[in-house]
């Protein structure tokens, strides 16, 4: 068991953290909206983690920055001080980053969301795809966010990787009661009847701007909290994180789990995480022939690809679809 | 100097055109974004530079493998494409058919056609490896000058002499498409079933084949785009189309969706407005092309050459 | 024949001992020891990982041809880090847990600065066979590398440059602005540049997915550069070279170390013609090892070893180097793992190894003391198919 966590302590927190970033993007889906900026703010949520912790706003020695700017940045130092080496970083301190991240995010996702959330479909997926591509040429020019190489050396909270799990797994537990329980508030099945209908939702005296902006806010907010969270659990942070790939990747975790409930994006994040990881691990097993072996080792990434392929033909609705309650849990009195 | 960047933003631009078209191509029958383009695009590239009897390096399945024969370079170009343009169909009967006879949402066929794209690239790894490849020098226009000068000697305009073939190349599929589209028979059957493809198919149009024809002409049409990258940059690995999947889709929404002229002038903008960043800023270049990409859209939310949505009541 | 009996119970007895012997060493035989490799196989820096692992293969054969550590054959467990942080870490923390001695990774500085923490943490020697951002060494104790940071190398490229065309005045300087390899040489580049007393034009940067240079060309070619310095990879440097050439660029060019393989020769073909480049390796140094690890790689390879293999077919001899002179002080069969790792580390550092990079010793943090660098100018062929690197300096 010892073992098995020292191996796979890293990849279990991984899902974690790729299902809270699947939510993420669902809340926008929930309302019909296909944003793909939750990379974006992820980043960005990030780089608020590493640069607090690691103190990179701290003026170079014998600089100084213009006045109120200066006493700002002492201050932040009283409140993030150094982490001594071989001292744990203070989880009180990282849950405030993650509180900082959250709440900028939020915030500069209002600003982005208010124009950008009057495009539809696939345009609003490319003004968010830009918003990405923008934070990762902003953070590689920047010098507060150390270039390509990035904020690296960030303190740790706990001694090993699977100890995130306190953090980590409290985190998903609240934003998936969250998500489940805004299905089924007055708040939630506005956004649905957006997807639905949009001129039907207006009609009915929904304000779709409201709604759309909020559900995009709440989305940022949980990308800019994972991202303090994840720039901890990795170690080191760069303009390599939340990137296109990142915003397609989340997209497939929410597409093939099932778009329709907020169950859907979890396991699709779980399988999509751990795939190529479980790949890795069959190679291993004893007493499959060599040549398989072989295969699974170097062309696991050509197996998971035929795998994404392939099961959205066996599961057009996504893994998980709301029938699948409603046959267990009987009727919900929907429709 | 304004006329050499403006220049070299048409021979930036010409690479995100070529690429785009095969892309737009599908878009505009289907209504699906195909991430698999890019890795049609490569394969292409590939597909020619095998048919060229070029020896693979020493890596992967296929290590120093080579054709028996070797067909000249435009020979192998048009072959390559057919292939490029037959894979295309295979992945619509294996894939993209299936889906669309199971009412699959939009997204999901993008996830799937992403899924098809990380596998293509994986295989292409695995079969000839990382390492980078290209075509003989002087393949195409064998004694051909480097590069044009359009300008005068002190006041040079120069573009390189492969991105005047993507250009020209790009052009005629331009022509030829929209030739085929708005002249023929055929052409307008695809037009129906862009619009309506239930209506179209009761009114005795064979769907399923015009949009397998669909696939064929993307997937041809990449492949060319892809050789000719191929030519101008070298194969530099499996990912050549993948890395022109971000900018392709910039380029097909700008110049609006399905359009197929948009997917040119869409990638000739792109192109200009790179070139014409300041030298001072040439780091923010990437952020800039896409800044106002955001505020194009904000401004003309069906692109430049696109229909406006219709609003449904 | 009382004789004869006793000397066949002799033999008996002799043969017994032999086969018990025999199982005793074989028993050794199977169980080899096993060093990790964790590097790019897959994603699009696998160009980089590729040559590693091809690297890191022919040491394994060649030091297990020669009696591996004392006896006893090495084994490379290969995982593939993919491109990605994540990716680094499953590798690092699979290998930690199947008990490999050591491990020679990450291909990525980023990748390092992710995943060498849980080595360092978990106290397994790392070698890194490619980083060379400020700052690895300084992760821990445990963290060593063989591929030296560029700043000895970049100086070395200018004054050869400076040989070739003394009248150099003004230098347009390129570099791949997302690449850290690429980032952390441009600023050596430059800063010998401008000590140099030479001009400096605006930095022109691009990234490592662009494949047209020419809007950043027009930028700096009008202010006649006699020299350009290029900090990028194979793909995008090699590209960049030929549009410089193909747009009338006529001067010197420098590529920095990620263009120091024959994966240019195939993008700018005729054109790589005369490029100068700064190296941590050359295959024409003329030793023992390096003769005998050219010679291997060409066999199979049908080219001249790139400095990314030779850096890990270095990686591996230290490792192998390290653990002989350990099991010469304390049998390694006597040692658990945890030990080993520890034992292994600090004779690691203390070790001096001659390489096919030339003479190698570590200073205290891992960092690598590398005796001889070189500059080479590439020769193509006159067909622009195949070329070599002609050492200047």
């Amino acid at each position: 068991m010892n073992d098995f966590i020292n191996t796979y302590g890293f990849l279990i927190i991984s899902l974690v953290l790729q299902a809270i970033l699947a939510l993420s993007m669902y809340l926008p889906l929930m309302a019909g909206q296909l944003s793909l900026a939750t990379p974006g703010f992820y980043a960005i949520g990030g780089y608020v983690a590493a640069i607090l912790s690691v103190r990179t706003f701290l003026p170079a020695s014998g600089t100084t920055f213009p006045e109120p700017l200066q006493s700002f940045v002492l201050w932040l130092g009283t409140v993030f001080p150094a982490t001594p080496q071989g001292q744990a970083f203070p989880v009180s301190l990282l849950l405030v980053e993650m509180l900082i991240a959250g709440v900028l995010c939020g915030l500069l996702a209002i600003i982005v969301g208010l124009p950008a959330l009057r495009l539809r479909g696939i345009y609003l997926a490319l003004a968010t795809i830009a918003f990405v591509e923008i934070v990762r040429v902003v953070s590689l020019n920047l010098p507060i966010t150390g270039g390509s190489i990035g904020i690296f050396g960030i303190p740790q909270p706990y001694p090993t990787k699977f100890e995130f799990a306190w953090i980590a797994v409290p985190f998903l537990v609240i934003v998936a009661l969250f998500v489940y329980r805004l299905e089924r508030v007055r708040v939630g099945r506005a956004l649905v009847s957006l997807r639905e209908d949009e001129l039907a939702a207006a009609a009915m005296g929904i304000n779709p701007t409201y709604h759309k902006v909020l559900a995009f806010t709440l989305g940022a907010v949980i990308a800019g909290a994972c991202g303090a969270l994840s720039a901890h659990f990795i170690n080191t942070w760069n303009a390599r994180q939340g990137t296109f790939d990142a915003s397609i990747l989340i997209l497939a975790y929410v597409i093939i789990g099932g778009s329709r409930t907020w169950l859907g994006p979890i396991v699709g994040a779980f399988l999509l995480t751990a795939l190529p990881e479980v790949l890795r691990g069959a190679a291993d097993v004893q007493g499959i022939p060599t040549f398989l072996a072989q295969f699974l080792k170097d062309g696991r990434l050509i197996i998971f690809g035929l795998l994404i392929a392939f099961s959205t033909l066996f599961f057009p609705q996504g893994l998980i679809t709301p029938n699948l309650f409603k046959r267990r849990g009987g009727s919900e009195g929907e429709r | 100097m304004l006329a050499q960047q403006l220049a070299n933003g048409l021979a930036i631009g010409s690479v995100y055109a070529i690429f785009a078209l095969g892309y737009t191509l599908i878009f505009s029958i289907l209504g699906i974004i195909n991430f698999a383009h890019g890795a049609i695009f490569t394969l292409g590239a590939y597909f020619t530079y095998t048919l060229m009897g070029l020896q693979f390096g020493f890596n992967g399945l296929l290590a120093q493998q080579k054709l028996p024969f070797g067909l000249p370079f435009w020979v192998a170009l048009l072959v390559g494409a057919v292939i490029a343009g037959l894979f295309g169909v295979f992945l619509e009967r294996i894939i993209f058919r299936p889906l669309r006879a199971r009412g699959a949402d939009p997204l999901l066929t993008l996830v799937a056609s992403l899924g098809l794209a990380v596998a293509i690239v994986n295989i292409i790894q695995y079969l000839v490896g990382a390492e980078t490849y290209s075509y003989p020098s002087g393949a195409a226009l064998p004694g051909a000058p480097a590069s044009v000068n359009f300008g005068t000697t002190e006041a040079p305009v120069i573009i390189r002499t492969a991105q005047l073939i993507i250009i020209a190349v790009a052009v005629l599929i331009l022509i030829v498409l929209t030739f085929f589209i708005n002249r023929t028979k055929t052409g307008r059957a695809l037009r129906a079933v862009s619009e309506d493809a239930t209506t179209s198919s009761l009114l005795g149009i064979n769907t399923n084949q015009l949009i397998r024809l669909t696939f064929f002409l993307s997937g041809f049409v990449g492949g060319v785009a892809g050789t000719l990258v191929g030519l101008n940059v070298g194969i530099t690995g499996p990912y050549l189309g993948i890395s022109f999947g971000l900018k392709g889709l910039a380029v097909i929404v700008l110049g609006g969706l399905g359009s197929i002229p948009g997917a040119v002038v869409g990638g000739l903008l792109i192109g200009i407005v790179e070139a014409l960043v300041p030298a001072s800023l040439v780091s923010y270049r990437d952020a800039l092309a896409f800044a106002i990409l955001f505020i194009v859209l904000l401004v003309r939310p069906q692109g430049l050459l696109g229909r406006p949505l219709i609003q449904k009541v | 024949m009382r004789f004869s009996r006793k000397f066949f119970l002799l033999v008996l007895v002799l043969t017994l001992a032999a086969l018990v012997g025999l199982q005793l060493t074989t028993a050794q035989d199977q169980a080899p020891i096993q060093i990790g490799v964790a590097v790019a196989q897959t994603s699009n820096v696998a160009l980089l990982g590729q040559e590693q692992v091809i690297g890191a293969q022919i040491a394994e054969a060649f030091f297990n041809e020669r009696g591996g550590v004392n006896g006893r054959p090495i084994q490379l467990v290969l995982q593939d880090t993919a491109g990605d942080e994540a990716g680094a870490i499953n590798a690092f923390q699979t290998l930690i847990s199947a008990n490999v001695v050591g491990i020679l990774g990450p291909t990525l500085s980023q990748q390092a600065f992710s995943a060498d923490p849980l080595a360092e943490q978990a106290g397994v020697p790392v070698l890194a066979p490619s980083n060379t951002a400020k700052g690895i060494p300084e992760i821990g104790e445990f963290i060593a590398r063989v591929s030296a940071p560029v700043a000895v190398v970049a100086p070395n490229a200018v004054a050869a440059a400076l040989d070739i065309n003394p009248d150099i005045k003004t230098v347009a300087v390129f570099y791949a602005q997302n690449d850290a390899f690429a980032t952390s040489e441009t600023g050596t580049f430059q800063e010998t540049v401008t000590a140099r007393g030479l001009t400096l034009l605006p930095v022109q940067t691009f990234q490592t997915t662009d494949t047209d240079f020419s809007a950043q060309i027009t930028n700096v070619l009008p202010s006649n550069p006699e020299l350009v310095i290029i900090s990028g990879l194979a793909a995008d440097g090699g590209n960049l070279v030929k549009q410089l050439r193909e747009l009338g660029y006529t001067g010197l060019i420098i590529g920095g170390n990620g263009l120091n393989t024959s994966n240019v020769f195939p993008v700018c073909q005729a054109l790589c013609d005369g490029i100068i480049i700064a190296q941590a390796y050359s295959y024409q140094a003329d030793t023992e090892i390096n003769r005998a690890f050219v010679e291997a790689y060409t066999a199979g390879q049908g080219k001249n070893p790139p400095q990314f293999s030779a850096q890990a077919f270095a990686g591996i001899q230290v490792f192998v180097e390290a653990l002989t002179r350990l099991d010469n002080v304390i049998p390694l069969e006597t040692l658990d793992v945890a030990q080993t790792r520890a034992l292994l580390n600090a004779f690691i550092l203390t070790g001096r190894y001659d390489t096919p990079l030339g003479t190698l010793t570590f200073t205290r943090d891992g960092e690598i003391i590398q005796a001889q660098f070189y500059v080479a100018q590439i020769d193509m062929a006159d067909d622009g198919q195949t070329g070599q690197f002609v050492f200047i300096r």
